[in-house]
């Protein structure tokens, strides 16, 4: 699966979108984990993720962490209610 | 899919895939249906679908971690009697170990433990039984309406 992927100066915008589950989320790590180690920031922009489970939130996690070890970072943009309302039954457990 | 009763307060449906990831789609695709079939409150559908996936991915995770390549298939049956829905899934991979799967005190969570977690935040029961042959888990989850 792919994903847009816009440039802005450090900053690195990955569109994500459809159902994000076990099944896509090599593919999101695929495109996010190489500009985390290229040292660029990260915006996961979640607009158009229609769905996601516990595996996408598991990337947002490991490229958090990721990113922290690189000394750059992760941000999340244009959250959709369907993801906000995952994220947040994840926030009670993480 | 079969409609295996016609009473409108007591339906029940029940579908079997191939256990792989890519299967979570199809998994999803026809609890989704189902919800809209038996009219289930639209706030509710959602979430019931997160529980279904993930106890899905569970099977396909845990159950047959060493075999990627199975042809072998899961079931997933979900009842309705009106005031309850009961959803049950079978598979034939290896036996689930309850205590591995149990709600972990606060102080001891992983990551890797999210998915159960959502099933227990969303689902009013839980319980794991030995499957009637040719099945070897059965999991059911239930929920109050």
């Amino acid at each position: 699966m792919k994903f847009k992927v816009t440039d802005s100066e450090n900053i690195s915008t990955v569109f994500l979108n459809g159902e994000i589950d076990m099944d896509i989320a090599d593919d999101v790590r695929e495109v996010i984990f190489p500009l985390i180690d290229s040292g660029k920031e990260v915006h996961l922009n979640l607009k158009d993720v229609q769905y996601m489970d516990s595996s996408g939130i598991s990337v947002i996690v490991e490229s958090s962490k990721r990113a922290k070890d690189k000394n750059t970072k992760i941000e999340l943009k244009e959250v959709s209610q369907p993801v906000e309302k995952v994220l947040a039954m994840a926030r009670k457990f993480l | 899919m079969n409609t295996e009763v016609a009473d409108p307060t007591n339906l029940s449906e029940k579908k079997d895939f191939l256990v792989r990831s890519s299967s979570l789609k199809d998994v999803r695709s026809f609890s989704r249906e189902v919800f809209e079939k038996f009219k289930i409150d639209e706030n509710l559908r959602e979430e019931l679908v997160l529980a279904i996936a993930e106890a899905a991915q569970n099977i396909v995770k845990h159950a047959y971690k060493d075999y990627p390549d199975t042809q072998d298939r899961m079931a997933v049956r979900i009842s309705c009697t009106g005031k309850e829905l009961e959803i049950a899934f079978f598979d034939k991979g290896k036996p689930v170990e309850e205590s591995k799967v149990k709600h972990r005190p606060i102080d001891d969570v992983k990551p890797g433990g999210l998915g159960t977690f959502f099933i227990q935040e969303i689902m009013d029961s839980i319980k794991f039984k030995e499957g009637d042959k040719p099945w070897i888990n059965n999991l059911v989850l239930t929920k109050k309406l």
